[in-house]
């Protein structure tokens, strides 16, 4: 069976609710000023506690220590999660950008790098690597921005990008490289690729399918907005 | 637990009792929570909107070369910061590094900013009325004294379609002298009369989308990798979806196209119509044809007369793959392997430009490639197409459609057709006879009338002939012998250093205008920008020399809009007709093909394909309705040697060509900082066997010497010559490598021969 990390951090995060849940409960319904029998310790198996203390330390972990941790783990399930292209796919507004990029036939620089195997995971995150747990606070900003849009359904197809695309997301992997390095151009801009104020992508193409094409009634909309297998 | 107990109950259940306050504060912290959400999100909206690099994008018009490609200018407090690809536009978002560095030339050092005269022999400042007047008055002298054919206009296919078409009407029917000519006289005049010839009309049949759909690429003297980068990347981008597309290049250097090639055919300069002329016997030796397509739409000609597919057939009998391989220099193995993916690949398209333009068999080249998809089929389908591919923005549409040349009229009349002249006397409201019947001087002829004093004014605009024509040394002189007037935005143009007047211009987004791409797609430049100091648009320089020369009342519309109305109006009375393309829908659109008659027709991508085309009867599926009896000529083209053949004294070829990072003679691109920096001072490009035969390393100072003169520079040994080859670009005036290319042009086009000359090479020792 092929569980991986991310399986683990949910099931991890799923128990720490429960658990949250179920410690919550039993703190509400004690007394803790009728907590009695100081002699009767509780065996915590490598110390034995009495019962006021064991109520205490069943309060504090339920009320700090659970929650935190739940929050904890799913931030990290959420930010690790959108590594992977079907994080990318959940939100319909993302599914032409996937799906084209999953399409054999197509041209775009994304599909080309998919169909290729020049990235072999995550595909999406390794040219938007500024997003996820690690990433920049503009993009935590921004992602904060869309996430409000999108579940308040307050933006219109199809959409933009506003910030200027990273070249060093291109570099880490391009520069270099023999091929890179062979192109005369590549060596006499290197200061404004670098800069980010010429973009990588003026040259080498279409990231993804153009605004026109992700228009709601273009031809190839209907294509494009296809839920995944 | 003890539920009995009362007490405990009734405890238990006070616990869980929620007062009034509670609720409240629950409430409240819920909508304190959801404010600070609330206005992190407006807070982010607004920082967003601050942080924009741009105020706003503008479509436009790369100012480089014939692709045409769509840009977006990003300006910000009146500035240009950014130049993207546009992705709606038919490049996709795909430009080269020369269009990303289109913000640069709008902050270019060296522009004219004041007219000049010659003083003493120094260019000196003065007022446009001043230098108009004098420009005028001399003007109107030499037309006065020695008759209108004394003065000429050389124009450019840099100008705007408006600017070109007022100064052919001011020149034809104002001053009434054909001497209209310019710079895409030597780059595409043969692709031009292929074209005529071929199918009656000029303009290439298909468009850039056809390299999306083809199987085949046949590249022939083009080197789309570095001198149309847009159109190789769409290739490029087929064949990665498409892993069993071939492309085939033939040319005699190993360029970058070549590189990236599946099969090089690495021809000797000057002899590739044998490999033409060869294939076509391969193709009905093997019954490669595609007999259908030629009963129903070909008709075969020697020139004069019509003959038969038989005579044809006949003819190619002299070109067998073995009779040719030893001259052309590629195997008869090759030559069968390239006729037959030719002739049967689904799809073919063929790209050529300069290195069958530039010949003094251009028109037999150009007609023997369309004859080859004539043959094949392989012609009005997806990706099935003769493409000639044009080196500058504005040939096209602003040169070849408007008939800005010494032997044309507009929408692709001729001045020796005494019916064109008629018509157009009409549509430009004139007197019967006002058009000269005499074609006017070609590019080279011009300069040769300069020289022998039949002309003695010229006007150039927007373009550089000091470093562009062949044997520059000669014209240099030619230019010295007349009034030369130079319009041009930037100073110090080997040009201007033989000028008497120089006139200060706008450049690309200084000035509105329509540019026409190879595609027969118009496409407008807005103004964005003024220009500096006082410069002016070529349109005001035209309308002001006509108003001073009498003939305000011929150009009455002013602005380039007026100018376009009109223009679209008389294209409306020929089969170019483009009255459905506005300025309204070019502000919108992404540029429009044409034909394009109404302003509800979407344009036109395949040229007599019925569907796309609108002047295509119904029915007819393909119709070349260009010639009288709807055919298209395939032509009997026999190869003759060029008159450039390497001798004992002159054992080398030199050819001349572009680089990735420099447009045309570099006025522009060499003046930005990192474009210089990629490709340095240009240098003579030989192959290292050579190199070493004749004693030369990297670095060394070479002479280069022809029939036509000698160049000192410096060597440069690469794989990318071939033997016996060797290679300059003609983008540095420093090294000025024209001076040495032959003088010898095609007889039908009129277009020099860049390609092909004799040279000896000896290392300077000094």
């Amino acid at each position: 069976m092929n569980i991986d990390f991310l399986q683990i951090v949910m099931v991890l995060g799923t128990l720490t609710c429960v658990l949250g849940v179920i410690f919550c409960v039993r703190t509400a319904r004690t007394r803790f000023d009728q907590v009695e029998a100081p002699n009767k310790e509780v065996n915590l198996g490598i110390v034995r506690v009495p019962p006021l203390t064991f109520a205490k330390l069943l309060a504090f972990a339920s009320l700090i220590v659970l929650p935190a941790g739940a929050v904890f783990l799913a931030n990290y399930h959420t930010f690790e999660g959108v590594h992977e292209v079907r994080g990318c796919a959940s939100c319909h507004i993302m599914l032409p950008m996937v799906n084209d990029m999953q399409d054999p036939m197509s041209g775009t620089l994304a599909a080309r790098h998919y169909k290729n195997r020049w990235i072999a995971e995550n595909q999406c995150y390794h040219c938007h690597s500024d997003y996820g747990l690690g990433g920049n606070l503009e993009a935590k900003m921004t992602g904060f921005r869309h996430l409000a849009r999108y579940t308040t359904r307050t933006y219109h197809e199809p959409i933009q990008a506003r910030v200027r695309f990273d070249n060093k997301n291109c570099l880490n992997c391009h520069a270099g490289t023999p091929r890179f390095e062979a192109v005369q151009s590549h060596k006499t801009a290197h200061e404004r690729l670098i800069s980010n104020q010429m973009i990588c992508l003026n040259c080498h193409g279409q990231p993804h399918p153009t605004s026109v094409q992700r228009t709601p009634g273009s031809n190839d909309y209907a294509r494009l907005t296809e839920k995944m297998k | 637990m003890p539920a009995e107990n009362g007490s405990e109950s009734k405890d238990r259940q006070t616990s869980f009792d929620i007062s009034r306050r509670q609720v409240l504060l629950t409430l409240g912290g819920l909508g304190a929570a959801i404010c600070a959400g609330a206005a992190t999100w407006g807070g982010l909206e607004l920082m967003v909107s601050a942080r924009q690099t741009v105020d706003s994008w503008n479509k436009a018009v790369c100012r480089f070369c014939g692709t045409g490609c769509g840009v977006m200018v990003g300006m910000k407090d009146g500035r240009v910061v950014d130049v993207r690809g546009d992705e709606l536009a038919h490049n996709k978002g795909v430009i080269c590094i020369k269009g990303s560095m289109l913000p640069e030339l709008t902050r270019i050092q060296g522009r004219l900013k004041s007219p000049k005269i010659r003083r003493a022999g120094k260019l000196v400042d003065a007022s446009w009325d001043e230098a108009m007047g004098l420009v005028a008055a001399r003007f109107s002298q030499c037309i006065d004294q020695f008759g209108p054919d004394s003065v000429e206009f050389y124009g450019s296919g840099q100008l705007f379609t408006e600017e070109s078409y007022t100064a052919n009407k001011l020149f034809k029917a104002g001053i009434r002298t054909n001497n209209v000519d310019g710079n895409p006289r030597l780059c595409m005049a043969s692709a031009v009369t292929g074209y005529v010839s071929t199918f009656g009309k000029d303009e290439p049949p298909g468009c850039y989308a056809d390299a999306d759909h083809a199987d085949c690429y046949f590249m022939i003297g083009a080197n789309p990798y570095e001198c149309h980068p847009p159109i190789f990347e769409r290739i490029r981008q087929r064949k990665r979806a498409n892993p069993n597309t071939v492309i085939i290049c033939v040319d005699p250097r190993r360029t970058k196209t070549a590189e990236h090639s599946d099969i090089h055919l690495a021809v000797i300069p000057g002899t590739d119509l044998l490999l033409l002329n060869s294939m076509a016997f391969v193709i009905f030796d093997d019954g490669l044809q595609d007999q259908n397509f030629i009963d129903k739409h070909v008709r075969f000609s020697d020139g004069e007369r019509d003959v038969d597919q038989a005579a044809f057939q006949q003819f190619l009998r002299s070109y067998t793959p073995e009779k040719v391989e030893q001259e052309l220099g590629v195997s008869a193995g090759d030559i069968r392997r390239v006729a037959y993916l030719f002739a049967k690949s689904p799809a073919t398209m063929s790209l050529w430009t300069m290195g069958i333009n530039q010949r003094t068999q251009g028109t037999f080249l150009n007609s023997a490639l369309n004859g080859l998809h004539l043959i094949t089929g392989q012609i009005g389908r997806p990706g099935a197409t003769p493409f000639s591919l044009t080196g500058q923005p504005n040939a096209c549409g602003g040169v070849r459609d408007t008939g800005a040349l010494s032997h044309t009229l507009p929408g692709g009349r001729l001045v020796a057709n005494p019916e064109h002249r008629q018509e157009m006397e009409k549509i430009w409201k004139v007197p019967e006879g006002t058009l000269s019947a005499k074609p006017g001087f070609d590019a080279v002829n011009l300069f040769r009338a300069m020289e022998d004093g039949r002309v003695k004014a010229v006007l150039i605009m927007c373009t550089n002939p000091g470093t562009s024509l062949p044997a520059a040394g000669r014209y240099h002189a030619a230019m010295e012998k007349c009034f030369t007037v130079v319009s041009d935005p930037l100073e110090d143009s080997e040009t201007q250093r033989h000028a008497q007047v120089v006139l200060p211009a706008a450049l690309w987004i200084e000035k509105q205008g329509v540019t026409g791409q190879g595609e027969r797609r118009y496409q407008l430049t807005p103004k964005l920008l003024d220009p500096p100091g006082q410069a002016r648009s070529d349109l005001q320089i035209l309308v002001d020399l006509a108003a001073r020369l009498g003939h305000d009342k011929l150009i009455t519309a002013r602005t380039p809009q007026a100018v376009w109305d009109e223009w679209r109006e008389v294209s409306s009375h020929s089969l170019y007709n483009f009255k459905g393309i506005t300025y309204d829908r070019l502000a919108k659109e992404r540029g429009l093909q044409w034909p394009c008659p109404t302003e509800d027709h979407p344009g036109t991508a395949r040229r007599y394909v019925e569907g796309d085309d609108p002047f295509v009867t119904k029915g007819a599926g393909i119709e070349f309705y260009g010639n009288h009896d709807k055919k298209a000529v395939v032509y009997l083209r026999p190869y003759v040697p060029s008159p450039e053949k390497r001798s004992v004294e002159y054992p080398l070829y030199l050819t001349t060509g572009r680089v990735l990072e420099q447009f045309h003679t570099g006025t522009m691109t060499d003046r930005i900082a990192e474009l210089h920096r990629a490709t340095g001072d240009a240098t003579f490009d030989l192959n290292p066997g050579d190199a070493y035969r004749l004693r030369v390393r990297t670095g060394d100072r070479i002479e280069v010497k022809s029939k036509y003169g000698s160049v000192i520079g410096q060597a440069r040994t690469t794989e990318a010559s071939l033997p016996g080859v060797i290679f300059a670009a003609f983008y540095d005036a420093k090294l000025l490598v024209n001076r040495s290319v032959a003088d010898n042009y095609d007889p039908t086009s009129k277009e020099p021969e860049y390609k092909v000359t004799a040279v000896s090479v000896r290392k300077v020792t000094v």
